[in-house]
C-alpha cells in the first residue's frame, strides 16, 4: 500500500491530509483537491476577512435578509442545533464578545462591566434568524456577528473528506491543526487510526477511530494573562467570561464538524458535559491537563491511558 | 421618476444602470436646453420600469478557475450570477451547493440564448475557448476570457478578430495585473523615471501542486488533465507565465523580439509536459527579462522584479518595496516612507491604497486579509466597463491576442530547448 501526505496552511493552522491506497498519482490527485476545498471555504467563512461570505452576512443580515448558499445554510442550520443541544454552550453568534474580550483584534484584555453587558446582549443565536424556505439569513439586532472559529475547521475536514471519498479512497486520515481529526476506514494494518490525546507535554491517553472524528478543545489553546490569572479566548457564551470549569475536552463523533462543535461546549460545560454523551457521541473532559483529574469519560473508543508512544 | 433598486435577476422590463446613465444624462441635457423643470410624478408601479444596479453574469466552465471567478463575482455588488455551466455534472451539483439562487447548464448555448444574461465569464480549458466566445460574441454577449485566449496561436487569433468586429460589446482578456491597483501605482513610478534606466526583469511563479486531476469517471479524468497533455496544454508558459510576460510587456512598453526556453519533467515523472522551466526574453525595447516557473517548489512563491540603474522594484503579495542604488538621486518623499529590512538591503514601501498612518502600522510581511486579489480588479474593470462604457478595455483584444502569441511562443522554446525570433506578422490579427 502506498502513502501519499499532502499539507496546507489554511484557517490560522496547518492541515495534513494521509491517504492510504495503491495509485500515488490518483491519491496526490485527490489530496490537493480537496486542500483546495480548505483553501476555498476558508475564503468563504473567515470572520477576519473583508471579503468573505461570512462578513457579508455579519454586515448586512442586521438590515435585510441574505440568500445563502445551500451548503453555508445547511451549516448555519447545524450550528442553530448544536446551539439547542448544548444549551447555549455552544453558540457561534459571539462576535461581539469576542470583540469586547480582545480577540478579534489583539490577543485579550479585560473588559469593562459597561462593555460586557452590551456585548452579551449582542450575543447570542437567538438573535439569529434562518428562514428555510428562502434560504436566507436575518439578525434581529444591528451588532449581532457570527463567528464560525468553533465549528468550521471541522465542517471543512467533512467537505474535504467527502471529496477524497468520493475519489474512491478508503483509508485515509485528515486533520486540521492536530485538533480536530477525521480518520476513513483504517490504518495501514487495518487498524483503527490511533491517535493521542495531549495538552501540553501531558499525555490523557490514546483513542481510535475508524469511520469516525475526534475534535480536542484546550483552554491552554490561546489566553492572556492578567495579575494571577489567566483568561483562555474560549468564552461560554451563557456568561460572556471565559470558561474555567475544565481544561481539556475530547469529543468523538460521526462527522467532524459535531465533534469540533460539540467539544467547544464540552469544556465549557466541564463536568454537564455528560449530558453531551449519546449513541454517536463519546465525551471526555478533564479539570486540568493531569489524566486523573477526569470531568466526564463516556463513549470514547478505545481510550487507553497508559499507552505511551514508541 | 422613481428611481429603485431591484437585485433580483431576470427581470426582464428592467432596464439597467448603464441604459439609466445613458438616459438621464440626455434627459438632463433637454432639461437644460428648454429651460423648463417639471416635477415628474411617479408613474403607475407596474409599468414603471426599474434600475438594476447589477449585470447577470454566467460563468462557462466550472473548473477550479471558474470557481474562483463565481467566487468573485459573488463579491462585486454590481454583478449577479446567475447561471453556471461545465460539461461535468459532478461540477454543477458543486455549484448548486455552494452558490445560492443558480441555474446550471451542461450546454453553454442555452446560456447564450438568454437575453437576459449579457455578460459571460469563460473559463474551460484553453484549447476549448475559441467556439465558445465566437459564439457569445455572435449572441451579442460582453465576454471575459481567461488567459491565454487559446492553445494555438491560430485559435487565439480567430477569438481576436472576433472581438475587433464586434465593437460595442466588452472583450477582456483574463490578464490581471494592469488593472491591480499595486501594478498600476508601481507602473506609473517606473514610467516617471524612479528606476533610472531599465535593464531587466527577474520574476517567477513557483507552486507545490501535481497539476493533476482526478475523477471517478476515466474519460473524464483524461479530459481534466488536459494540462499535461502534450497536443492541447499551453505548458507552464502558457498557463501562469502569461500573466508575468505581459506584465513585462507592459512596464517596458514592447514586445518582445526573441525568447530562449529551457525545461523538463524533474518530479511529477507521470508526464511529458514540463513541472519545471525557465525562459530568457529580450525586449524590443531593449531589456531582458528572466523567467522561472515550477509546479515542484513553492519557495518564494510569485514575484516580479525589475532592475534599474538607480533603483530595483520588487512586486509580490499585493505589495511593492524600491531598493534604490547609493549613488541615486534622493526624490524627497522616500524620506517618510516606511522602511523595512530584507536581510542586508532596506527596502522603501510603495504602497497604493493604503493611508500613511495604515502604512506604517501595517507589518511588511503580513498578509493583508482584506486585500482583494488581482482576479477581483480584473472584474471589477469589466463591471466598471458594462456600466460606464463600452470603452476599449485596459486588456483588450490585441493585448490579450499579443500575450497569447508570446506565453504559447515561449513555451514552444520550452518545449524545443531553443532560441524563437518573434516575427512582427505573428501579432497581426
Amino acid at each position: 500500500m502506498k502513502t501519499v501526505r499532502v499539507a496546507v496552511n489554511a484557517m490560522a493552522t496547518r492541515f495534513e491530509f494521509v491517504l492510504l491506497g495503491e495509485d500515488e498519482t490518483l491519491l496526490q490527485a485527490a489530496g490537493e483537491e480537496a486542500l483546495r476545498e480548505i483553501t476555498s471555504l476558508e475564503k468563504r467563512l473567515s470572520y477576519y476577512s473583508d471579503t468573505s461570505e461570512l462578513t457579508r452576512i455579519n454586515r448586512r443580515a442586521a438590515y435585510e435578509p441574505i440568500p445563502l448558499a445551500p451548503d453555508l445554510f445547511s451549516l448555519l442550520r447545524e450550528a442553530e442545533r448544536f446551539v439547542k443541544k448544548t444549551g447555549g454552550a455552544f453558540d457561534p453568534a459571539i462576535g461581539p464578545l469576542l470583540r469586547c474580550w480582545g480577540f478579534v483584534e489583539g490577543s485579550g484584555s479585560i473588559p469593562d462591566d459597561t462593555a460586557l453587558e452590551e456585548a452579551t446582549a449582542m450575543s447570542g443565536f437567538h438573535h439569529v434568524h434562518l428562514d428555510k424556505n428562502s434560504n436566507s439569513v436575518r439578525f434581529d439586532h444591528e451588532g449581532v456577528e457570527i463567528d464560525l472559529g468553533a465549528i468550521g475547521k471541522g465542517y471543512a475536514l467533512d467537505e474535504a473528506a467527502r471529496i477524497v471519498k468520493g475519489h474512491g479512497i478508503t483509508n485515509a486520515l485528515l486533520h486540521g491543526g492536530t485538533s480536530t481529526v477525521v480518520g476513513i476506514g483504517t490504518s495501514y494494518d487495518g487498524e483503527p487510526w490511533r491517535i493521542g490525546i495531549q495538552d501540553g507535554d501531558a499525555v490523557l491517553g490514546t483513542i481510535e477511530l475508524e469511520n469516525s472524528s475526534l475534535s480536542i478543545s484546550a483552554r491552554s489553546g490561546k489566553f492572556f494573562t492578567s495579575g494571577e490569572r489567566s483568561y483562555t479566548h474560549i468564552l461560554d457564551p451563557r456568561t460572556g467570561h471565559p470558561t474555567s470549569e475544565a481544561a481539556v475536552s475530547a469529543i468523538v463523533s460521526s462527522t467532524a464538524t459535531r465533534s469540533d462543535a460539540l467539544s467547544t461546549a464540552a469544556l465549557v460545560l466541564g463536568s454537564a458535559a455528560q449530558e453531551l454523551h449519546d449513541s454517536e457521541t463519546g465525551v471526555g473532559v478533564w479539570r486540568t491537563a493531569d489524566p486523573s483529574s477526569v470531568l466526564v469519560f463516556d463513549g470514547l473508543p478505545a481510550f487507553d491511558r497508559n499507552l505511551s508512544w514508541s | 421618476m422613481l428611481i429603485t433598486s431591484n437585485r433580483m435577476p431576470n427581470r426582464l422590463d428592467s432596464i439597467s444602470r448603464r441604459d439609466f446613465l445613458k438616459t438621464s444624462s440626455l434627459g438632463t441635457l433637454a432639461g437644460v436646453l428648454t429651460s423648463e423643470w417639471v416635477l415628474l410624478e411617479p408613474e403607475p408601479t407596474e409599468l414603471r420600469p426599474s434600475i438594476t444596479d447589477t449585470v447577470n453574469c454566467a460563468v462557462i466552465g466550472y473548473g477550479l478557475w471558474g470557481r474562483e471567478i463565481s467566487a468573485t463575482l459573488l463579491r462585486l455588488e454590481e454583478a449577479n450570477l446567475v447561471a453556471v455551466c461545465d460539461t461535468y455534472p459532478v461540477m454543477l451539483r458543486r455549484a448548486e451547493r455552494s452558490l445560492s439562487e443558480i441555474s446550471t447548464y451542461t450546454d453553454y448555448r442555452e446560456i447564450l440564448d438568454h437575453a437576459e444574461i449579457p455578460a459571460v465569464f469563460i473559463a474551460t480549458p484553453s484549447h476549448l475557448h475559441s467556439q465558445i466566445v465566437l459564439d457569445a460574441l455572435q449572441a451579442g454577449k460582453h465576454v471575459y476570457c481567461e488567459a491565454p485566449l487559446a492553445s494555438s496561436i491560430g485559435d487565439a487569433r480567430r477569438i481576436a478578430a472576433s472581438a475587433r468586429d464586434h465593437e460595442g460589446q466588452i472583450f477582456q482578456g483574463g490578464l490581471l495585473y494592469r488593472t491591480e491597483p499595486q501594478y498600476r501605482s508601481v507602473y506609473g513610478f517606473i514610467r516617471s523615471g524612479a528606476l533610472g534606466k531599465a535593464i531587466m526583469a527577474r520574476a517567477q511563479w513557483h507552486s507545490r501542486e501535481s497539476w493533476r486531476r482526478t475523477s471517478p469517471d476515466s474519460a473524464r479524468t483524461r479530459a481534466l488533465n488536459w494540462r499535461l497533455d502534450p497536443e492541447i496544454s499551453p505548458g507552464l508558459m502558457g498557463e501562469v507565465g502569461i500573466q508575468q510576460y505581459d506584465t513585462a510587456m507592459w512596464i517596458f512598453g514592447g514586445l518582445p523580439s526573441a525568447v530562449s526556453g529551457f525545461g523538463g519533467v524533474y518530479y511529477w515523472k507521470d508526464r511529458d509536459v514540463a513541472d519545471t522551466a525557465q525562459t530568457v526574453m529580450d525586449f524590443s525595447t531593449g531589456e531582458r527579462m528572466i523567467y522561472d516557473a515550477t509546479i515542484v517548489s513553492s519557495f518564494d512563491a510569485m514575484y516580479d522584479t525589475f532592475y534599474g540603474s538607480d533603483s530595483t522594484i520588487i512586486l509580490r503579495d499585493g505589495k511593492a518595496w524600491m531598493f534604490k542604488e547609493v549613488d541615486a538621486p534622493m526624490q524627497g518623499w522616500e524620506v517618510y516612507a516606511r522602511k523595512d529590512k530584507f536581510y542586508k538591503e532596506t527596502g522603501i514601501a510603495l504602497l497604493a491604497n493604503a493611508t500613511k498612518l495604515d502604512a506604517l502600522g501595517q507589518d511588511a510581511t503580513d498578509d493583508d486579509p482584506n486585500a482583494e486579489t488581482p482576479l477581483f480588479h480584473a472584474l471589477k474593470a469589466f463591471m466598471d466597463n458594462y456600466f460606464f462604457g463600452p470603452y476599449e478595455p485596459v486588456m483588450n483584444y490585441q493585448k490579450s491576442f499579443d500575450a497569447t502569441v508570446v506565453a504559447l511562443k515561449a513555451n514552444e522554446a520550452v518545449i524545443a530547448n531553443s532560441r524563437i525570433e518573434f516575427q512582427p506578422e505573428w501579432f497581426e490579427i
